[in-house]
Formats: structure tokens, sequence, C-alpha cells
């Protein structure tokens, strides 16, 4: 490898989508590292500064990824991860954008790239690459 | 929002608002009348309101549309742009408008079609200020009244849609979890991150759609309860009757779990009228979460009993207990209770077997209670009123027994 490999934070509740994106992401050369609640995905986000965040809507509460997200971007605590790139994944169609059509509301709690869910794995391992360019793989 | 008027439309900018006005505190008076225009003002400022005025069908819709006040008054009869034209006009704009309409006696049939047209009411000139006061009073009332109705209705709409999102997300979660997992295993092919994982994940994707079975099955259940479906049969029962073959059927689940179960019973028999499947889906529901939500060589306890003209049923375990918090939302759909101090996770469910139970219970004139104490254990309650014939086959609805039947 280039370097060493990019970290990618996945916040999840569902254990075995952490399972089936983590081995994905582990097997095209990303250091995975996993949390099932925002509580601990913001906690292991301040420890390891990823490159990357996966994150869930729906976990606990309805809207706890808008929430971990807001932290991320605006919180002092999270200064470090106030530019990581974020993609935020659910089963609702509907993305943030389309959800909150009033532009402050959206501003709060834009990610940078709304994924549905099930992921399309061809879309996804792009948006990564593209977020999270890593070194090729040797 | 500003009050100002284009020069030449008013005689002078809004009473009472130096730069701004709340939007529900502005009238518009359209009128080609001077003086009425004037005394119009007079009368509405000292009621507190923000008067706009215009000598002109066109330039007060124009007006309209710049300020969105609440409460429109304008004069039927008038050069250009008629009354009538400029109700349909603003009810274009903002059909929760209130339009008074003012009128001289011999256009009183004007005035009609006007409250057709949809008008709120209408004042026949001359007027005194004690009737227009009153009539903008009611008027500002009634699109009070409007407002509030259509907050209740938006407020019912964003809780539905909330509802409807939630449902669609727990609808999905196991099949995303299962085409996921497909998924990388298509594209990993033999690659070693796969190999490791194959029998595990194919594991995982039966469970989640067993998972997805059982979500079904007891969505299902609950909507033909709702439906009137289920416990919709009305016959007498003997719960005593009906809660004998309870160790049969659950010891060797309760045992498989290292529990005991135990079942207390009065000899006499405990009449209700009711629906015996419904009843044994509640009860399946009640003792399966006793197995379920119970720490190792715990134990279950179902009895039943006759009290102050009810029968209750109680199915008790001594398991983590509930924490008091979530009681409220005990019973709500898909409320789950969240995995306990020191464990990451808790046992599966659909978040549906007590929404069930409480709707059966319901549907059967009863009720179902809980007591829990964290750490120790919980017990549900169901109440039932007594009642009806004993039966004389154990947990077989009575058939009517001819004359005696009445």
């Amino acid at each position: 490898m280039q370097d060493s490999a990019r970290q990618v934070l996945i916040i999840d509740d569902d254990e075995d989508f952490r399972a089936s994106v983590g081995s994905l992401l582990e097997a095209e050369g990303y250091a995975v590292h996993m949390a099932a609640s925002g509580q601990d995905g913001l906690a292991l986000a301040r420890a390891i500064h990823p490159d990357l965040i996966i994150l869930d809507i729906m976990m606990e509460s309805s809207t706890e990824g808008y929430v971990v997200n807001q932290a991320l971007r605006f919180c002092e605590q999270f200064e470090g991860c106030h530019d990581t790139p974020v993609i935020m994944v659910s089963s609702i169609e509907s993305s943030p954008d389309e959800l909150y059509p009033r532009s402050e509301e959206v501003a709060m709690i834009r990610p940078t790239v709304y994924l549905t869910k099930p992921l399309d794995f061809a879309r996804f391992l792009e948006t990564v690459q593209r977020l999270a360019p890593r070194g090729a793989r040797v | 929002m500003t009050t100002e008027v284009l020069p030449g439309l008013a005689e002078s900018p809004a009473a009472g608002a130096e730069g701004a006005a709340a939007p529900e505190r502005i009238v518009v008076v359209i009128d080609d009348d001077h003086a009425m225009r004037l005394s119009c003002r007079q009368i509405l400022v000292r009621m507190g309101f923000a008067v706009e005025t215009f000598d002109n069908g066109a330039a007060g819709l124009e007006g309209v549309g710049r300020l969105k006040p609440p409460l429109v008054i304008v004069d039927l009869k008038m050069p250009g742009l008629s009354g009538l034209e400029v109700i349909g006009r603003v009810h274009e704009l903002d059909p929760e408008t209130v339009i008074i309409v003012i009128t001289g006696y011999a256009t009183i049939s004007t005035a009609v079609d006007a409250m057709k047209s949809g008008a709120y009411d209408f004042l026949p000139k001359p007027f005194s200020p004690d009737e227009l006061r009153l009539m903008v009073g009611r008027g500002m009332e009634r699109r009070r009244l409007q407002q509030e109705s259509r907050r209740f209705q938006l407020e019912r709409e964003l809780l539905r849609h909330k509802f409807v999102t939630f449902v669609s997300h727990q609808l999905k979660a196991p099949l995303v979890a299962i085409q996921q997992y497909l998924d990388v295993l298509r594209r990993l092919g033999d690659a070693p991150e796969a190999a490791e994982h194959r029998a595990e994940w194919l594991d995982r994707c039966l469970k989640r759609a067993e998972d997805m079975q059982t979500l079904i099955h007891d969505w299902l259940t609950l909507a033909q309860v709702e439906g009137g479906a289920l416990a919709r049969r009305r016959e007498p029962l003997d719960v005593a009757a009906l809660l004998l073959p309870v160790p049969d059927t659950y010891q060797p689940v309760a045992a498989a779990a290292q529990l005991t179960l135990t079942c207390e019973l009065p000899v006499e028999p405990l009449p209700i009228v009711g629906d015996a499947s419904a009843l044994s889906v509640l009860l399946d529901n009640l003792i399966t979460n006793a197995i379920r939500y119970n720490r190792p060589h715990g134990s279950i306890r179902v009895s039943a009993s006759r009290c102050a003209g009810e029968v209750c049923i109680a199915v008790e375990d001594t398991g983590r207990g509930i924490p008091e918090e979530c009681l409220p939302f005990l019973f709500d759909e898909f409320f789950r209770v969240g995995p306990a101090e020191g464990e990451t996770t808790r046992p599966s469910g659909t978040g549906l077997g007590l929404p069930i139970c409480r709707r059966i219970a319901a549907e059967m004139g009863g009720t179902i209670e809980v007591r829990s104490v964290p750490g120790q254990g919980s017990t549900f309650t169901v109440r039932l009123p007594a009642g009806g014939a004993t039966s004389s086959h154990p947990g077989v609805p009575n058939e009517p027994q001819g004359s005696d039947h009445r």
C-alpha cells in the first residue's frame, strides 16, 4: 500500500448491516471501525478521527443519525471531524433535502452524500472511493 | 414584513405600524369612497389593527398579495374590478382569508351573491362603528378557528407520516440485511473476507428471514384484531379450563431456557364471555415474553383467579424488569425496551406482541396492566369481566342449550 489504510467508521444499530458493509470495505483495503449507537459512534469518531463515516439515520431514536451528523459538524468537541465526509444511509426513500424543505433545517443535518438501503454496492464503493480515496492495493 | 404601501394608492402608511405589523393583525380595506376608507381605518386602528386602504380592486389585490392579511373588507360596487371579482381573486391567493363585503341597500341581492362566492358576511351602508367592530371581531375569530383546525390536521398528518416511515423501516430492515449479505457474498466470490464468514452470514440470512416471517405474522394478527376478525366471537368460556394445558404446552420451552414454569388455578370455573382463540393468542404472547425476558434459572408463574366481578389472569416472571420510564410506552406498536445494562443485544422481538395483547383484552371488554421491579421481574395482569354460564366441557365454548338459551 502507498499509505496506511484509510479509516472508515460505520455507525448503525443493525449488526448485519455493519457486518456486510464492513467486510466489503475491508476487502477494498479500508480499516473498518464499528459502532452500534450514535453515542458510541461519536465517542469513536472523536478518538480515531476517521477519514469517512457511514451513518444510519433510524437507530435508538428515529432521527439519531441527523443528531449525530449535526454534532459532528457543529459541536466544539468534534472539531477534528467538522469536515469528515459523512455518507448517511437509511431505508427511508426521501433524502433529508426532500424531508426538510426549509433550507435552514436541512443545512443542520445535510450529510455529504445520502444513499438508500439496501446499498447499491457499485455506487456505494464509487462514493467511498471518491470521498476517501485509498492508495492502490498491493 | 413591512406595511409600506405604494405611493398614491393609500392615504397614509398603515397606522400603528412603524415598520412592521404582525401579519395576523393586518386588515386591508378596498373601497372607492374616500370617507368610507377613512372611517374604517379610524375604527380598526383603535381595535389595534394595522390598516391598509386601497381605492380600487386592482391595487387592493396587489396589496393583499403582498401583505397576506387575515381579513379583507371590500366594497361591492366600485369602478373597474368589481367587488365580486376581488373576492374570487383574494381566495385564489389564500382560501382562508376572511372577506367582509360592504354594500349599499340597493345592492343587497348582490351581497347575497357575494356570500355565495365565499364572502364571510356583509355590512349594509351606513353602518355604525359598533357594527363594524363586531363583524371584524367575529371574522378574526373565524380565521383563528380555521387555522387552529388546520394546524391539528397538519399535526395528525405529521404523526401519520412518522408512523408510516417507521413501519416501513421496520419491515425493510430484515430484507436489507439479507440482500446485502447475498450481494457481498456474490461480489467477494472466493475472497478470504467472504470465505471466512460465508457460513455465519447464511445463518444470519435465515435468522433475519425468520424475523421477517414473525413480524408479518404479528402485523397480520394485529390487523385482524383491529379489523374485528380476531376476538370477534362472544362465547361463554371457562378461563380455568383454558389455562389447564399451559404447563404441558410451555414447560418444554421453559425447561430449554433453564426456567421453571408453574400454573396456579382455582378448582372452581372462571366464567367469562369472549373469544377462546384470541385469548390463547394473548396468553401465548405474555408467556412467551416471560420466557424470553427471564434470567437463567428464573421462573414463570401463571395464575388465574376471580376478584370483584372480574377474572384476573396474571403472568409473572423473574426477569430483568422494565425501567419505569418505559412503562407508559410498553403497549405502543413497535416500542421495545432497550438492551439491559451491560448488554449490547436484546432478545429478538417485533414490538407488536403487547399491542396485540392490549387490543385483544380491550375487545373482550377488559384491560391489561403491568407491574415491574427492575432487576426482579414483571407481572402482567389481564382483567376480563366475569360472566356467562360456565362451560360443561373444559376449553370448549358452550353451545346454546335449546330452550334454556334466551
